[in-house]
C-alpha cells in the first residue's frame, strides 16, 4: 500500500488532533512527518531560496566548521564520548554564569524537541491536560495527543500574541503549560515582565502546573523590554526553559538543545530523555555546539546574528507594509504578515517561482503567511516574487 | 592524507582516518549507556569503572564499537555537508528520507518498510512503547542487550527472560511458550554479550510459530552485529520481516559501519508495524551529516565487507591466543568474543587486572558474571598487547590457584 501524504496526515496528524483539541493543534510536525513519506515534498534544489522553515541562512560560521573539520582530518583529539556531553553542559553553564546555572542545571537533547517531548511526557496525564496558544509550535500537542493526554487550546490576542489572563484561566489544574516566546508561528513576544508576572500568577493559581518557557527564537529578540527566563527556572521546580542551536547558531541539521531548570526538574526530565537513558547525542552536534558557545563566549557572534537579521526583517516589514500588508511585531527570525489571500495559494504560487515559503497555520492560514527571513540578498529576490504573486492577486481583486 | 585500505587492513590508524575513527566511532559508546541506564536505576550511583595506570593510554575493548570508524566516503560525505549545516534534515540534500528510500530498495522493500532512528536505541524504545504495556509483556533471553528491558522497567511493562541454552545462544524453544500473549519478543541476533547467533532457518521457523499460537505479538529481531556474521551461522530474517506482520529488524551505523557517535539506526518491516513506529519517531530526529555519511556508507559495500574480514582475523587470533590459556569462547558471530574465564576468575576481577595493563574490557553481564568475559575486538596492533596483558592476567592467577 502506498502512503500518500493525504493518507499519512489522516491517520497520524490532523485526524488524531481532530477528535481532541476540536481542531488545529497536532497538525505539526508536518515537515518531518510528511517527509517520512514523501520525500520530495521539501528537497531544496539548487538555486531556490528556502525560507519556509525558520533556519539560520548563514550557518554555525568559520570557527565552528574549521573545528569539525580537524576532528574529521585529524589535528584535534576528540574526548571520550560521554565526556563530550559534559563539556557541552558546561559550556552552557558557562555561558548562564551570571544567573549562577550549574552543570547539573543543564539537560543536552536531541534538538529542543526532545525536552518538549519530556517535558509533555512527565507533567501531563490523562487528567492533567497540556495548554498552550493555538497557533504555537506543534510538538507538544502532537506529544500529547499521540500518547492520549488532553490538549487544551488558547487564542492569541488581538496582535497575535499570548493572551496571558485567558492562558491563566485554562492553566489552572493544568499539567504542564507551553509558553512560546517569541512565538512560532506569530513572530510576536510578550515582554520580560508582563511574563514574569504571568509566571507568578500561574505559581499561585496553580502551583502543581509546570510551565515550560520555550526560548528557541530569544536570540532574536530586539524588543527592549526582554530578558531570559533562565533565572527563574533554576530557582523554581515549575519552570523550564527549552534552547535550541537550531536557530540563531545556525545548525538545525546537527540536532542539538538543551533544557535549563530546577536541579529536581532536570532529574524528571533525564527519565525520558534518550540523551540520559540511551547516550542519543550525536557527536556533531556535541562538537559544534560546544565550540559555538566558545566562540560566543563574548555574546558577539549572536549580537553579530541579531543585528543581521534585524536589518532582513526591517526591509521585509517595510515592503510589505508599504504595499499594505500588515505583519505582527515581528521579533523572530521569520515573519507573520497579512497578505490577504490563503497561504496555499501565496505557497504554490512563490514555489513556482523558486520561492519555498509558507505553510499553512490554522487557524489564520486563509490571510496569514509566515515568511522565514533569509539572507538580504535573498530576500531582496524573494520580495520580486512577492511582488509578482501577490501584485496579480492585488489587480485581480480590484478589478 | 589519503588512507589506503591495505592500511586499514593492516590495522594502522594515521592522519585523517584516526582522528575521524576516534570522534565518529564514539568507543565506549555502548558502555555509556550500560552506565546511564544502571545509574537510573540505582538513583544516580555511577558504576564504578576500572583505573588504568596514570599515562597509559588505554585500549578501550569494552564497547563493541568498530575501532576503525567509517570509511573515506562516510567523511566525505560529511565534510561535503558543512555548507548545509543550518538546514534541517528535511531541507538537505540528501534528505532523511533518501536514507530511507537507499535502506528500501537494498532490501528489496518499499520507503514505508522503514523509519530512522536515533540510534537502533531509538527503535528499540519506539517497539517497546508501540507493543508493550503492563497487560503484554516483553519476553527475550537472558542475557541480551538490555536496552528493552531498562525501558521496560520505565514503562513498568512486565518482562518473561528465557535462558541462553549450554552454547550459550538464544534457546527459541524456550522462548517460544513465553512469546505466547506477549506484546513484544526481543531477540538480539547474533546476540549482545555472547556473540553467538542462532540460524536464519530456526529463527524463521520461530517467527512462524510464534504467528500461529500467538498473532497479536510483535517480533523485533535486532541485527546490529550481522554484518560481523558468516553465512553458514547466520541468516537476515529481513526478507520474511517485509512480509509478515509485526516483525521487525533493527539496524544500526553503529557497528560495522564505524558510526556509532553518529546515532543513526532503522527499522525495517512490515508496513502496518513500520507505521506504527513511525507514529512515535521524533520529528526531525536524525542528524544531517549522519544521514550524508550513511548513505556513503551504503554505496560503498566493500568497505564493509573488509572490514569484516579484518574483524574476523583478528577475532581467530585472539580466540586462539585465549583458547591457548585454555580459555574457551562461545562461537563468536560479532566483534566482540565471549570467553569463559571461570576457573581462574570473575569477570570484575579480569577487568581490574587488565585494567592495571591498561586494556579495558567488558562490564558484567549476569548472571553470567563470575564465569564469562565479554571483550570487543579492537585492531590487530591493539589484540596483540590485549593479549599479552591476558597472557600475565590469566597465568599469573592460574599459576598462584595452582601452587
Amino acid at each position: 500500500m502506498t502512503l500518500s501524504r493525504r493518507t499519512f496526515v489522516r491517520t497520524v496528524g490532523v485526524g488524531a488532533s481532530a477528535a481532541l483539541a476540536g481542531n488545529i493543534w497536532g497538525r505539526g510536525r508536518e515537515n518531518s512527518l510528511w517527509s517520512a513519506f514523501e520525500p520530495d515534498l521539501h528537497a531544496v534544489e539548487r538555486g531556490v531560496i528556502c525560507i519556509a522553515s525558520n533556519e539560520n541562512p548563514v550557518g554555525p560560521g568559520k570557527v565552528v566548521l574549521d573545528h569539525l573539520r580537524a576532528l574529521l582530518e585529524g589535528g584535534a583529539k576528540p574526548g571520550r564520548y560521554s565526556g563530550q556531553a559534559g563539556d557541552l553542559q558546561d559550556a552552557v553553564a558557562a555561558k548562564f554564569a551570571r544567573y549562577n546555572v550549574k552543570r547539573e542545571n543543564v539537560l543536552l537533547s536531541e534538538g529542543s524537541t526532545e525536552i518538549l517531548r519530556a517535558a509533555t511526557q512527565v507533567f501531563t496525564s490523562k487528567t492533567r491536560p497540556l495548554v498552550g496558544t493555538i497557533p504555537t509550535y506543534e510538538e507538544c500537542a502532537g506529544y500529547a495527543e499521540l500518547i492520549g493526554h488532553p490538549v487544551k487550546g488558547v487564542k492569541l490576542n488581538s496582535e497575535f500574541k499570548i493572551d496571558l489572563d485567558p492562558m491563566l484561566a485554562a492553566a489552572k489544574g493544568a499539567g504542564l503549560v507551553f509558553y512560546c516566546n517569541p512565538n512560532n508561528p506569530t513572530a510576536t513576544y510578550v515582554g520580560a515582565k508582563a511574563t514574569r508576572d504571568f509566571l507568578q500568577k500561574l505559581n499561585a493559581s496553580s502551583p502543581e502546573t509546570t510551565i515550560l518557557v520555550d526560548e528557541a527564537y530569544f536570540d532574536y529578540v530586539t524588543d527592549a523590554d526582554h530578558e531570559t527566563h533562565v533565572p527563574v527556572a533554576i530557582e523554581n521546580p515549575h519552570v523550564i526553559v527549552a534552547r535550541t542551536f537550531s536557530k540563531a547558531y545556525g545548525m538545525a541539521g546537527l540536532r542539538q538543545g538543551y533544557a535549563i531548570a530546577h536541579v529536581d526538574t532536570i532529574k524528571k526530565l533525564r527519565e525520558w530523555t534518550a540523551s540520559s537513558g540511551t547516550g542519543s547525542l550525536n557527536v556533531f552536534g556535541m562538537a559544534a555546539a560546544t565550540a559555538a558557545l566558545q566562540q560566543d563566549a563574548d555574546g558577539k557572534f549572536t549580537a553579530n546574528e541579531r543585528a543581521r537579521n534585524k536589518a532582513v526583517r526591517e526591509f521585509s516589514m517595510k515592503w510589505f507594509a508599504d504595499r499594505g500588508m500588515k505583519p505582527t511585531d515581528c521579533q523572530a527570525n521569520f515573519m507573520f504578515v497579512n497578505i490577504g489571500t490563503p497561504a496555499k495559494e501565496f505557497r504554490d504560487a512563490c514555489r513556482a517561482k523558486a520561492v519555498l515559503v509558507a505553510r499553512d497555520f490554522p487557524p489564520f492560514e486563509k490571510t496569514m503567511a509566515r515568511i522565514t527571513l533569509g539572507t538580504m540578498e535573498e530576500m531582496q529576490k524573494a520580495v520580486q516574487v512577492f511582488g509578482e504573486v501577490l501584485g496579480k492577486k492585488t489587480t485581480s481583486a480590484a478589478a | 592524507m589519503s588512507v589506503s585500505r591495505r592500511g586499514f587492513l593492516q590495522g594502522q590508524i594515521v592522519g585523517r582516518s584516526r582522528s575521524a575513527a576516534e570522534f565518529m566511532a564514539a568507543r565506549g559508546h555502548e558502555e555509556h549507556v550500560a552506565e546511564a541506564m544502571q545509574q537510573g536505576r540505582q538513583g544516580g550511583r555511577a558504576m564504578s569503572r576500572p583505573q588504568t595506570p596514570p599515562g597509559v593510554e588505554a585500549i578501550r575493548i569494552s564497547s563493541n564499537e568498530n575501532p576503525l570508524g567509517p570509511g573515506k566516503a562516510a567523511i566525505d560525505a560529511i565534510l561535503g555537508k558543512f555548507p548545509e549545516a543550518n538546514r534541517y534534515p528535511f531541507n538537505s540534500s540528501p534528505l532523511d528520507a533518501d536514507l530511507e528510500i537507499l535502506i528500501a530498495k537494498l532490501n528489496n522493500g518499499k520507503r514505508e518498510n522503514v523509519t530512522l532512528g536515533v540510534g537502533s536505541q531509538e527503535i528499540l524504545r519506539n517497539a517497546m512503547r508501540v507493543f508493550t504495556s503492563s497487560a503484554r509483556h516483553l519476553a527475550e533471553a537472558w542475557p541480551t542487550f538490555e536496552n528493552c528491558s531498562g525501558v521496560a522497567r520505565q514503562l513498568g511493562v512486565p518482562v518473561k527472560n528465557a535462558a541462553l541454552d549450554a552454547n550459550q545462544k538464544t534457546d527459541l524453544n524456550a522462548l517460544l511458550p513465553l512469546a505466547k500473549g506477549a506484546g513484544l519478543v526481543y531477540i538480539c541476533n547474533p546476540n549482545n554479550p555472547t556473540a553467538t547467533s542462532v540460524t536464519g532457518q530456526a529463527l524463521t521457523d520461530f517467527i512462524n510459530e510464534v504467528r500461529k499460537t500467538s498473532p497479536t505479538t510483535a517480533i523485533l529481531v535486532d541485527e546490529a552485529y550481522s554484518d560481523y556474521a558468516s553465512p553458514s551461522a547466520f541468516g537476515s530474517v529481513i526478507p520474511l520481516a517485509l512480509t509478515t506482520p509485526n516483525v521487525i529488524v533493527a539496524k544500526t551505523f553503529s557497528k560495522a559501519y564505524g558510526m556509532a557517535g553518529v546515532r543513526i539506526g532503522y527499522a525495517i518491516g512490515h508496513v502496518d508495524a513500520i507505521r506504527k513506529m513511525a507514529r512515535y519517531r521524533m520529528p526531525y530526529n536524525v542528524n544531517t551529516f549522519g544521514v550524508a555519511a550513511a548513505i556513503a556508507s551504503l554505496k560503498d559495500p566493500q568497505h564493509i565487507k573488509d572490514e569484516a574480514a579484518r574483524n574476523t582475523a583478528v577475532r581467530d587470533f585472539t580466540v586462539k591466543a585465549l583458547a591457548d590459556l585454555g580459555h574457551k569462547s562461545t562461537d563468536s558471530q560479532t566483534n566482540f568474543i565471549f570467553t569463559d574465564i571461570g576457573k581462574t576468575m570473575t569477570a570484575a576481577a579480569f577487568r581490574d587486572a587488565c585494567a592495571k595493563h591498561g586494556v579495558l574490557v567488558g562490564r558484567d553481564f549476569p548472571p553470567l558474571e563470575k564465569q564469562w568475559a565479554r571483550i570487543s575486538i579492537g585492531t590487530m596492533e591493539e589484540m596483540q598487547k590485549a593479549t599479552d596483558a591476558f597472557r600475565q592476567v590469566l597465568r599469573s592467577t592460574t599459576t598462584s590457584a595452582g601452587q
